[in-house]
């Protein structure tokens, strides 16, 4: 189940960053907003309650999966996993992603 | 899988209303906690760490909401939701919300009402048990080598057919009004509808008297005591409801007759009394009697199987010679023989109506799609935070729908409230024991409309609008509030819908209008202009003291000073009826025409004045030999001059008539009405005997002058001993009972046209003015720039005036197909009138240009600083 990703560009980086940190594993919504932290400082610049939206769009479109877990602080926390079709749409906007900057790298390079 | 969990999800939302809710707000606190705990790890205190971990995660409603958003409750939760936002969306814009709810309650009231109608008149005519079983009988007679001619069936028909037991249970005739109302007398005399019927009539129709009995087969034979049953309404008014009136006797005419029983409500509710209908031995086989014959068939027997088991019994005629005349039963549903003549009726109305719901549609539509349009803003926010786009075509519908629910509350509010005027105005007799009402299924109907409405109006602009959000970043990028040219187009639509409807129910509407104008305007060869017309008749009295009675009353009316002149006629022009005479004239021509009985100066009274020779006078009495006669007979028989010639009628009692004048021809029957040979005869001296002639005194008054009713019957009263003094009504109200329901009809069709256009003009005006609303900036720039107000007012004009003329071409093309079916009611106009069309035309393009017009000149007075500083 692939969905074009006809939402702006906000939406689809995000998007694509989040189903990037979940590629290595389940995950809480505030572990992913600390990878995503580490990974880029822009992203959630402007507030950190936007992730969760964004994780709720996501998992209605199917790419994750999530379930009620209890940290290791024993905590309840909603755990969050990537599905077979969030690693498809990963890799198809990975792709995209990659062909559109290797194309704005040869206009930059001329 | 996905689709499954999903579903899972929903259900569990829908029964926990506010699981979704607090695993959101369990989840997003628990991120805040986390990242609290950091921050008093890196040495911050507690409360500082939970105010900067706040701070860093942004509005936590804001996000707990746009969370529930993209989640989603359960279906019950969102389309409370939605609910809860339609109307705060429908509060919020008022004047839009009130012109949307008021416009669909027209539709829907107008709608309803009429349904109602339809629901008396189609939907349950025969409130009877099995009225599918319910047929009318006929027997049509072919004399070799001419048309069939149709008569009601003889009683001993009914009674063969009746011993059909296989096919038919019950079988009877009865007429529900005799040709007159007849006086009833309980204890004051009464003119009165009087009904009668053969034994198993109510039988077949289902129906049991509440007191007493019915009608049985002893009860009509001739020279059996006389029986009736009660009407129920007037056993209530007449009797207070004695349940002890059994028995008693009331007097029907010369005849005393016996109350056997009581009919339930409902029945004939205008019929006072049923009477047992008999039938001398003689006439026992005769057919066309004009009594009607009804049956009830065996449940499953088909009317054709009926109508071959009927035939089969059913013997040829003997009364017309030696030859025998053969005779086939005609046989016709009774709901077929009682609806038929609806159905071009309603077919009208119905399509005026349905117009008239389409444009308000329509209307609302565009109000939604120019207020949208103002909105697009809000919805690409709405859509950028993750309602996808069938979540804001779901909410746009709701919002229509609580549009829709307020429009048809006040919609069947209205139709309650105007249902006693419509049905007094609704050109149909309508069935005489299923009155019109607002019940279960006229509710029914309603808010299937309301639904269907709310689709047809919310639609469009549901998924227009929805795709708003596409266009989020150009929006942005030129500040959100430009003219986005998001529903210009559809706008246009809309209006060139909307003109094209309004022009075609205009049409049918001038039409009407126009045949009427041209069914009154008929010159009708009389002056009804200060004419009185009073029903009197006396009672107990032989033809001669009838005679000398009307004739006496007519000479004392004469002399009230506010008469002019004074006479009388057996049957007031306008009122139908009349006999015919087949006099044979003394150059050997066969004369046939309708004869009317006057008095003289009956003829004076209605301003009729001699072409040749002379009117009537009272010395013409005596013999009663005088006779005026119309062009039409002087040129038909006489060749122009008639004066002197004789006319003879009847075999038995031979009377002689001579012609002593012309008179221009007068449409007694009515402006659409045939000119037929008329004859203005006296009555005869010579008839002796209990023959009751019954006159109607007409009088012409002295200007402007009235005579009180109680005067009248004072002076009807001097004359005789006991009258009965019936309606005293203006010949000018007599015409207007004739003419009424093509009023009627031209009535409410021109009110249906009137409302097609306003709603019309209030949804132009509407949609021009919102778009003038959302393109104030370029107003402003263009003025800014030196454009002349004038040219503005034309910019904004033109963007209306196309789809107008659009419009009014597909109208045009519309009206040839839908004024047909308008037809039959049209008088002496042309299904295509061009007159009428240009007319429509002409008036609806000016309306709906200067509808266009207000809007444009107010945002031609736009200050152009103002406007650019909107920005």
């Amino acid at each position: 189940m692939q969905r074009p990703t006809n939402s702006d560009q906000l939406h689809g980086t995000l998007d694509m960053l989040v189903l990037k940190v979940l590629e290595s594993g389940p995950l809480h919504g505030y572990a992913i907003a600390v990878r995503l932290e580490r990974m880029s400082k822009d992203v959630l610049n402007v507030e950190e309650g936007s992730l969760y939206p964004a994780l709720y769009r996501m998992e209605r479109r199917g790419w994750v999966a999530s379930a009620w877990a209890v940290t290791e602080t024993g905590r309840r926390a909603r755990v969050y996993k990537l599905t077979k079709a969030g690693r498809a749409q990963l890799e198809a906007e990975t792709t995209s992603w990659l062909r559109l900057t290797t194309a704005v790298a040869h206009v930059l390079h001329g | 899988m996905i689709v499954m969990r999903i579903a899972i999800a929903r259900v569990r939302a829908l029964f926990r209303r506010d699981a979704t809710t607090d695993e959101i707000r369990e989840e997003l606190q628990f991120h805040v906690q986390m990242r609290t705990d950091e921050y008093t790890r890196h040495g911050m205190d507690a409360r500082a760490a939970r105010q900067a971990a706040l701070r860093r995660f942004g509005n936590l409603a804001v996000i707990q909401d746009r969370g529930y958003d993209v989640r989603g409750g359960g279906v019950m939760e969102t389309m409370l939701q939605d609910l809860k936002y339609g109307f705060r969306q429908v509060g919020q814009h008022r004047s839009f919300s009130i012109v949307a709810v008021l416009t669909l309650a027209l539709g829907v009231g107008v709608s309803t009402a009429l349904f109602s109608v339809i629901d008396a008149a189609l939907l349950r005519p025969l409130p009877y048990p099995h009225p599918e079983e319910l047929v009318t009988l006929n027997v049509d007679e072919t004399t070799q080598g001419s048309q069939p001619s149709r008569y009601a069936p003889s009683i001993a028909d009914i009674r063969t057919w009746r011993n059909l037991t296989t096919i038919i249970s019950h079988a009877g005739n009865g007429r529900v009004s005799g040709f007159v109302p007849l006086i009833v007398e309980t204890g004051a005399p009464q003119r009165l509808t009087v009904a009668e019927a053969s034994e198993d009539f109510l039988d077949a129709y289902g129906v049991n008297p509440i007191l007493g009995r019915g009608i049985q087969l002893d009860d009509t034979r001739e020279g059996a005591s006389a029986v009736a049953l009660l009407g129920h309404a007037f056993w209530q008014r007449e009797f207070g409801g004695d349940p002890h009136v059994l028995g008693r006797d009331i007097r029907i005419q010369n005849r005393v007759v016996t109350i056997v029983g009581v009919l339930p409500a409902g029945f004939f509710n205008d019929t006072a009394v049923w009477q047992a209908r008999q039938v001398s031995s003689a006439w026992l086989d005769n057919r066309g009697s004009g009594t009607p014959a009804i049956a009830r068939l065996r449940p499953g027997v088909t009317l054709a199987q009926a109508a071959a088991a009927l035939d089969s019994v059913t013997p040829p005629s003997t009364m017309m010679g030696p030859t025998p005349v053969p005779a086939r039963v005609v046989i016709q549903s009774m709901y077929d023989d009682e609806t038929e003549q609806f159905g071009p009726t309603i077919r009208t109305l119905s399509m005026a109506v349905g117009l008239i719901l389409i444009i308000a549609c329509v209307n609302v539509a565009g109000l939604m799609l120019a207020r949208g349009a103002t909105r697009d803003v809000e919805l690409a926010i709405r859509a950028s935070i993750g309602a996808g786009r069938g979540r804001l075509v779901r909410q746009l519908l709701t919002e229509s729908l609580v549009l829709a629910i307020a429009g048809a509350l006040i919609g069947v509010l209205l139709a309650y409230a105007s249902l006693d005027s419509l049905v007094a105005l609704i050109p149909l007799s309508l069935p005489a024991n299923s009155p019109v009402a607002i019940n279960g299924t006229v509710l029914a109907f309603a808010l299937g409309l309301t639904v269907a409405t709310a689709l047809l109006f919310g639609l469009v602009p549901a998924l227009k609008l929805s795709r708003a959000p596409k266009m989020i970043s150009t929006m942005l990028s030129v500040g959100g509030r430009s003219g986005a040219p998001l529903s210009k187009r559809a706008g246009q639509w809309l209006i060139g819908v909307e003109i094209a409807l309004a022009l075609v129910l205009m049409t049918g509407s001038g039409l009407i209008l126009r045949s009427f104008a041209k069914l009154v305007s008929v010159d009708l060869g009389f002056d009804t202009a200060n004419v009185v017309t009073l029903e009197v008749e006396p009672l107990d009295q032989t033809a001669a003291m009838r005679r000398e009675y009307y004739v006496s009353l007519a000479n004392e009316l004469r002399r009230l000073p506010e008469v002019v002149s004074a006479g009388a006629i057996d049957q007031l022009a306008l009122t139908g009826g009349g006999s015919y005479a087949f006099p044979t004239a003394d150059t050997g021509a066969n004369v046939e025409g309708p004869q009317r009985t006057v008095l003289p100066g009956y003829l004076e009274a209605m301003g009729v004045r001699a072409l040749a020779g002379r009117l009537l006078e009272n010395a013409d009495l005596v013999s009663g030999e005088a006779v005026v006669v119309n062009v039409t007979v002087s040129e038909r028989y006489f060749g122009s001059a008639p004066i002197g010639h004789t006319l003879r009628v009847g075999d038995k009692n031979p009377r002689e008539w001579r012609i002593v004048g012309v008179v221009p021809n007068i449409r007694h029957s009515g402006p659409e009405g045939r000119v037929e040979p008329q004859m203005y005869v006296l009555p005869d001296p010579h008839v002796s005997g209990p023959f009751s002639m019954t006159l109607a005194m007409v009088m012409r008054l002295r200007g402007r002058e009235s005579v009180p009713l109680d005067r009248l019957k004072q002076i009807a009263e001097a004359v005789g001993p006991r009258v009965l003094v019936g309606r005293a009504r203006p010949a000018a109200a007599v015409l207007g009972e004739h003419v009424a329901k093509p009023r009627h009809r031209m009535l409410l069709l021109t009110l249906l046209g009137v409302f097609g256009l306003l709603l019309t003009l209030v949804g132009i005006f509407s949609m021009t003015a919102y778009a003038v609303a959302r393109r104030t900036r370029e107003i402003g720039v263009r003025l800014a720039f030196g454009a002349r107000p004038a040219q503005v007012v034309g910019v904004m004009v033109r963007d209306a005036v196309w789809p107008v003329i659009f419009g009014l071409l597909a109208g045009v093309a519309g009206t040839y197909y839908a004024t047909r079916i308008i037809t039959s009611f049209l008088f002496q106009t042309a299904p295509h009138d061009p007159a009428t069309l240009v007319a429509v035309v002409a008036l609806l393009g000016a309306a709906a240009c200067l509808a266009a017009w207000f809007p444009a000149t107010r945002a031609a007075s736009v200050d152009p600083v103002t406007a650019l500083r909107a920005e």
